[in-house]
This record gives structure tokens, sequence and C-alpha cells, in this order.
């Protein structure tokens, strides 16, 4: 044997060492075996078609990958999931076919130990379009090949119907959230949704129902053009409607509102509706009337009391002979006027008691001396006219003790009570009597103070005054207006 | 250096579409391109469309790397996930 043949067969016995080592190590997968004078190749672990052909009936997308990510074999379900072709991925790794997010969830499903079933959820984009997908990594021996085969099921559908789901709950939560009531007509007017404040309105369940029938809105601001129908007509057209005063007198609770409407768009697509928003006006309507009344009543006594200053001035004018005098006398009684008008003040305008009238006006002539006046049961409330008139009454008799009567000496003293009368004369008499003060002669000549005492409550036939001049002291017997007193 | 002006060629023998067959195929794409891009001319061979191919080299097992030029043939057997073994096994012992 020649040197060359040796080193030949050296070559040749490597060569089959090496063979040997690289299929105990598993480094291959296929042999050539010659048979009968026919070459065959025989694949380690059954051919790759029947995997390949088991992948392609499963339903789902799949992929078996070895250990670096290689795509082994990728079913026709994958490839049109990842918009892929089918000749660009087989033996590329996934990192370079499949969208960044799928490549990083399938690396990190392959971080070792890889052991059992592991799965992730991925989302990403395709066409523009943000689908979602499972992906199920199980490890398995593909021939001689540590393998892992990864499933996508396509969950799209059913995140997207959970999303929908949950911002149709969190919308259905802000409406029935809202203080207004609120309520969702379809394209054709009908009530689809209507939150509780919207119930509220109504005398029996509003959904079903045209929103103008369910709801009969007048508009007193608008032109009979307009009516609650074509409210919901606008907004189903596209123009929203702001604001609009309406009036519904069916309603069981509220009745004045103020209506908005506006188009409801779903995404970008068209019109499927409208929203209307109805907002309680009651509150404001009624410090409305509140306002106006209160304006017509201040003007009615703004008035009423230049009348009576006016009367007081001429009358005042008329009966004193002097300037000093008349300026005197009209300041007390303009004074005494204004004393009943802070009491009423101080009550808003409301009833004063009787009690109150008298210790108001007599305050500047007894000086706050105890038992000067006595004061007994009038503690009936009388209304602003009477306490007016009735204020002034006071004044003239206070006026006229403290210059000729009880009130002009030390000692003197005046009582004001309520008389009993009998029954069934409709009567409420206030009696003014003096005591300790200079013996009483009845006047040679009438004054204006007169006439206010006898007249001022004459403005009602059980209204009005008497005087009588006892020697022991001034006597008054006034009599209020039964209608203007309250208990 | 007289390489470049010598003929190289490498064939590299598969079997369809086994997983060793594809791996090999992209590891030999990516070592001739970052290690010695233009020096070989690269064919390969699937020995499942032709079982006889396989004789020329005598082939035994896939897949199998042969450096056919220069001479003499090396063979590296297996899916060439080793780049150091592969580039030891074409470039040292020079001929």
């Amino acid at each position: 044997m020649s040197l060359d043949e040796i080193a030949e067969l050296r070559r040749r016995l490597a060569e089959a060492e090496d063979t040997i080592r690289a299929i105990r190590q598993g480094d291959v997968d296929a042999l050539v075996v010659g048979q009968q004078g026919e070459t065959q190749v025989f694949e380690i672990g059954g051919g790759t078609d029947a995997y390949h052909a088991f992948m392609e009936v499963m339903n789902v997308g799949a992929a078996a990958i070895d250990q670096s990510g290689r795509i082994l074999y990728a079913n026709a379900n994958l490839t049109s999931a990842l918009g892929l072709t089918q000749n660009s991925v087989q033996g590329s790794l996934i990192s370079e076919v499949a969208p960044m997010e799928v490549a990083e969830a399938v690396d990190h499903l392959l971080v070792p130990p890889l052991l059992g079933p592991l799965s992730t959820q991925v989302d990403f984009k395709r066409d523009g379009e943000t689908v979602h997908y499972i992906l199920a990594a199980t490890p398995f021996q593909l021939s001689t090949t540590p393998a892992v085969a990864i499933t996508f099921t396509d969950v799209t559908d059913r995140v997207r119907a959970e999303a929908t789901e949950q911002s149709e709950r969190a919308a259905r939560a802000v409406i029935a959230s809202a203080n207004e009531a609120v309520l969702v007509c379809d394209r054709d007017g009908i009530i689809t949704h209507a939150n509780a404040a919207a119930h509220a309105l109504f005398n029996g369940d509003p959904l079903g129902m045209e929103f103008a029938q369910a709801v009969p809105l007048q508009l007193p601001n608008a032109t009979g053009l307009m009516q609650a129908e074509d409210i919901v007509f606008m907004a189903i057209q596209g123009t929203a409607v702001q604001g609009v005063e309406a009036h519904a007198p069916n309603a069981p609770k509220v009745k004045d509102f103020l209506v908005s409407a506006a188009p409801l768009r779903i995404g970008n697509d068209a019109i499927s509706g409208c929203v209307v928003t109805m907002v309680d006006l009651s509150q404001r309507k009624e410090a409305e009337k509140q306002q106006l009344l209160l304006m017509r009543e201040l003007d009615h006594r703004v008035k009423n009391t230049l009348a009576l200053v006016l009367s007081i001035s001429s009358r005042t004018l008329h009966h004193e002979d002097t300037l000093e005098g008349f300026q005197k006398a009209f300041t007390g009684r303009i004074e005494a006027l204004a004393a009943t008008h802070n009491l009423l003040a101080e009550n808003s305008w409301t009833n004063l008691k009787i009690d109150d009238v008298v210790q108001s006006e007599l305050a500047p002539f007894t000086s706050g001396v105890a038992g000067r006046l006595v004061t007994r049961d009038l503690d009936r409330l009388m209304a602003p006219r009477a306490a007016i008139a009735f204020g002034l009454v006071v004044h003239e008799l206070a006026t006229n003790a403290a210059k000729y009567g009880a009130l002009s000496v030390t000692g003197g003293r005046v009582s004001v009570q309520s008389v009993p009368q009998p029954d069934g004369e409709g009567r409420f008499v206030v009696e003014w009597r003096e005591s300790g003060g200079p013996r009483v002669e009845p006047p040679v000549r009438k004054g204006f103070g007169h006439t206010v005492i006898a007249r001022s409550l004459q403005y009602s036939p059980t209204g009005g005054a008497e005087i009588a001049f006892e020697p022991e002291g001034l006597v008054c017997r006034i009599s209020l207006p039964i209608e203007d007193l309250h208990n | 250096m007289t390489e470049t002006s010598s003929p190289k060629k490498l064939i590299l023998y598969v079997a369809g579409q086994t997983p060793k067959s594809l791996a090999a195929i992209a590891n030999l794409r990516k070592i001739t391109e970052e290690h010695m891009a233009g020096q070989y001319e690269v064919e390969v061979i699937d020995l499942r469309q032709n079982p006889r191919l396989a004789k020329e080299h005598s082939i035994v097992a896939i897949p199998t790397l042969v450096r056919e030029l220069p001479v003499p043939i090396r063979k590296i057997i297996g899916d060439l996930s080793d780049v150091e073994k592969v580039l030891v096994a074409l470039k040292v012992q020079d001929e």
C-alpha cells in the first residue's frame, strides 16, 4: 500500500468518525442511504411534510421555531395574520419578518428555561388597524432539533367587544350621573335612553316614545313655527339647539326647563340620533317671579309713602301757625313714619307685633324710664299697612301726652292694652289710657293730630279711633282693622 | 495574497426544509456575507429533489457543507451554527 493510499484511508476514516460524531450529537436531521443501487434521503424523526400538513389544518396561526427564534415553518393562517408571504418567512428569524411587538413577545416566551405552555397577549398594527392576538408557546422536539410550537389566536373581536362594552358602560354612567335630565333619541326621534332625572319628568316610562309625545313642551319665547319636535328634528339633522326655554305643563314635578339638543355622533359615523338635556328652571323662574313681585310692591309702597308724606306735609302746614311749629310737627311725624319703616325693614316687611310698634314710637318720649309706659296683651301681629297707620296714631298720642298730658309731668303714666270685646263684634281695640298727668280739659279746636288719630285707620270698616278727654287723663280707643291682624 | 484570484466554491447539501437544513442555509448566508463577502461561489443542493447528487461528495449526513475549491476538499457536518468552527475549518490548514 502506498503512502498516498494510506493517507486517503486515514482521511476517509476521519470523515467517517466525523459523521458518526455529528449523528450522535444530533447535528444532522437527514441521512443519505444507498439501497440496492438507489440513493434515498431519510429524515430523522419523520418527514417535515407530515407536520407541515398538520399545521396547515389548524384553524389558528401556528409556527414552529427553533430556540434561536428561526422560523422552521409557519402556516398560512399565521403568514396572513402577520401580513407576510410564506416564501419569505421559512428559515428567517422571527425578528426579521414579524412586527416588532410580535417579535418581542416571542423573545419573551423563549427566555429559558422554557418548560411548559406559556402565553401572552400581543397587540400590533396591521393595515393601519390594531389587532390583538394571544400567543401560546410549547416546547417540543422536532427530529433532532429542540423546537417551540407557537400558536397565534386572534382575539381582536373579543377585545373590541370588551372595549365597546366598557365605553358603553362609561357613557351610561356619565348620563346617569348627570344632574340634568338627559334623553337620547334615535334617528326617528324615539327615546332610547333616559337617566334618573329624566325619568322624574314623566308619569310613565319614556323609553320607546317619541320625544315630543313623551314630553309635551310649550316654547313661550319661540315663534309658533318652533315646536318641541323641531328641537329633536334639528339636532338629528346636525344643528345643535341651545338653551330654549320651555314649559312642560304635564310634568309631574318640575315645569320650567332650559332645553338643549345636540346631534349624536358615535365615532366618525353619521349622526345616529340626538342628546337632549333639560335643565330645571323652576328655581330661577320662582326667583324671577319673586323679584318682579317685590319690585311692584316696592313701587306701590314708595308711591303710598310719598302720598302720605305729601298729605302730612300739607295738613301740618294747614294747622301750624309758625314755621318752627311746622318744622317740629312735620319732622316728628316723618320720624314716626321712619320708626315704623325701620321696624318693617328689620322684619323684611312681614307682620309686626303691636307691642313693638308702641314701644318704638314711644321710645323718644319715655326716655327709657321704667314704669312710665305699661303695655299688656299686645302680642298680635299686624300687616305693614296697619302698622304704618297705627304708628302715626301712637306718635300723635305720644306727642300730645308729652305736650299737655301724662308725659308732660314726672309721675305721669301711659298704659296701652287690648280691651276684650263682646263676642261677635269682630273688632280688636287697643286702649291708650293716661294717668297721673294734669287735669284734662277738652281742647278748643281740633288740630291735625286729632285728624290723624281719628282717620288713619279708617281705610277699613273695622278700623278707627275715638278720643275721650276724661279729667283724670286722656283715653283713646283704637280699633285695628280686623283683616290686617294675624295671630 | 493569491486567494482572491484562485477559484473558491462551497456546496451546501440539504434535505428539503428540515429544521437543520433551514438553519444551515441561513447560517451559511450570514457567514459568507459577514466574513467572506464575494470570495466564494455558493451552491445549495437539495438532496430530496436529487438524491443521486449525494454521490459526488459521498454525502451521508445532512446538512453538510463541502468546500470543493480550493483543494483539498473539506466537509463540515451540521447546521453551521458554530461560526468559529466553520471559519476555522474553511480558513486554516492553508493548502
